[in-house]
């Protein structure tokens, strides 16, 4: 129960910074043009897919990247509290408005709620990927994570590993890509794969976990 | 052990101890010393931040990483920082749900109420981060440390870098805190600015405390300064040449035989007066002599 309580005071954090700061206006701007896509290159589980991903980033970089909030986790862990409360509170503030997002362009391109829920878990996984790279590096890796999403999201896994020369190099972009969140990989939620549910939660859980690693390293010993 | 409010025995870390102190509950400490000494990190240790290689820090008799004694301890560190886009309510809110969320008799909003009046930031409750002065930050600072009801406080540079009517404002609130019976630990590189506050001064260097004591005894010694029409060619024995003049302790003598002294040398003497030791002397004095 008190876990629950400070994942929820963390999570209570989301609304000022959605007006307060430009993650409204990200949100707004990155849908508007989601759904514009929608209707001249993209078709609708593309778009919502994105939606959920690509809000996630926004959101992360958002909620954890600000140097300052940053910094402030320290100031957080002198009260009551654990950096996996922290690291689980901060992931809903996230995902929330990626969530609310891909609902939205769901909607402007046609309710499908199979699209929903892939996107919803989509915008869950990305999002605990971007709280780790987002915590551990700052806002730079969203930019490098978003441009990624944004590409990845719309080509074939197998046309990235092919811009790849053969070796090592292919060979460790195809395993990140196989290992790593990614809407390819995510489409198939949509139809039922409990293959790419299974990545989506592992990934859920692996993000927060290693996201709570990082929060909680400033107790590292005096060695 | 339980009398005490905070103690620190035998902590050693990288560039740090073997340092103990307690601290009783009411008493104000002031931890000095230069850059790099150590303090801030003997404070995090402190706070239980930091892990120490060995020795063990105990909050009322109970071990600092108990989420218990964790409750009764508040640390404000050096450089206060808070999430940017959040007014001074907000970000005492979400540290006062933290509180309430370990089990607390109290609301949030009265645990938040009692901090801004502990730091005298009920005025600029509605304020967004970025438009916070340094002091109002200092401010910020020392009340999340107080929220809650906490017993043992960890300032770290709280009274640094503030003028003259902030510093005394921030002064007066943290005697008062003492004054209920919390035990206050603050950090400053300028030991003048603890000059009236601290009870008890401890002098870092090197990650170790070199001298220790009740700020009264530091501060008991007198020194007598000579105003001299002329610079002297070579001072008497225990003396130092100043700008002025010159000046000595008055450890073991009286200020006729030192005055005597300085005629005997056939000094141009203009004047002279007795003034206690500043802290800034007793921390410089403490610092060469290690």
């Amino acid at each position: 129960m008190r876990f629950l309580r400070c994942v929820h005071a963390e999570f209570l954090l989301v609304s000022p910074r959605l007006t307060r700061t430009r993650l409204g206006i990200s949100l707004v701007a990155l849908g508007t043009t989601l759904v514009w896509l929608s209707a001249h290159a993209l078709d609708a589980l593309t778009v919502t897919l994105q939606a959920g991903a690509l809000g996630a980033i926004l959101s992360a970089a958002a909620i954890v990247g600000d140097e300052t909030d940053r910094i402030a986790l320290t100031t957080a862990l002198a009260h009551p509290t654990t950096p996996l409360a922290i690291a689980t509170g901060r992931w809903f503030a996230i995902v929330l408005p990626a969530a609310t997002l891909a609902m939205v362009c769901a909607a402007a391109t046609g309710w499908r709620t199979d699209v929903v829920v892939a996107a919803v878990i989509a915008a869950a996984a990305v999002g605990s990927f971007a709280l780790v790279l987002v915590v551990a590096l700052g806002r730079g890796a969203a930019l490098a994570l978003f441009l990624f999403m944004a590409v990845a999201g719309t080509i074939a896994p197998e046309r990235l590993v092919d811009l790849a020369r053969p070796g090592m190099v292919r060979l460790a972009a195809a395993s990140a890509m196989e290992l790593g969140p990614a809407l390819w990989h995510y489409r198939d939620i949509a139809t039922g794969d409990l293959g790419a549910i299974a990545h989506a939660f592992a990934w859920v859980g692996l993000g927060i976990l290693l996201a709570s690693a990082s929060i909680g390293r400033c107790r590292s010993a005096l060695h | 052990m339980a009398d005490y409010a905070l103690t620190l025995s035998n902590i050693t870390g990288r560039g740090l101890g073997p340092a103990s102190l307690a601290l009783l509950p009411g008493e104000i400490a002031g931890l000095v010393g230069p850059a790099g000494a150590g303090k801030t990190r003997l404070l995090r240790v402190a706070a239980g931040a930091l892990r120490p290689i060995t020795g063990e820090v105990r909050v009322w008799g109970m071990r600092v990483t108990d989420p218990a004694a964790r409750r009764l301890i508040g640390h404000a560190g050096e450089t206060p920082a808070f999430p940017r886009t959040l007014t001074v309510d907000e970000v005492l809110t979400y540290y006062a749900r933290l509180h309430c969320a370990a089990g607390c008799e109290r609301a949030p909003r009265g645990l938040v109420r009692e901090a801004l009046e502990i730091a005298g930031l009920t005025a600029a409750a509605d304020l967004r981060m970025d438009s916070l002065g340094r002091a109002d930050l200092q401010r910020l600072s020392l009340a999340q440390a107080a929220l809650g009801g906490r017993r043992v406080l960890l300032l770290d540079e709280t009274l640094s870098g503030l003028d003259v009517f902030a510093r005394r404002d921030l002064r007066s609130r943290i005697a008062g805190l003492a004054a209920d019976g919390v035990a206050v630990l603050i950090a400053a590189r300028d030991p003048a600015v603890l000059e009236r506050l601290a009870a008890r001064v401890l002098v870092l260097r090197d990650g170790r405390i070199v001298r220790a004591g009740p700020l009264a005894t530091l501060l008991g010694e007198r020194i007598l300064e000579v105003i001299l029409d002329a610079p002297p060619a070579e001072p008497p024995p225990g003396f130092r040449v100043t700008a002025a003049g010159l000046e000595a302790p008055l450890t073991g003598r009286t200020v006729e035989a030192a005055l005597a002294l300085c005629r005997a040398h056939r000094l141009p003497v203009r004047a002279s007066r007795v003034r206690v030791k500043s802290l800034e002397e007793v921390v410089l004095e403490s610092h060469d002599a290690y």
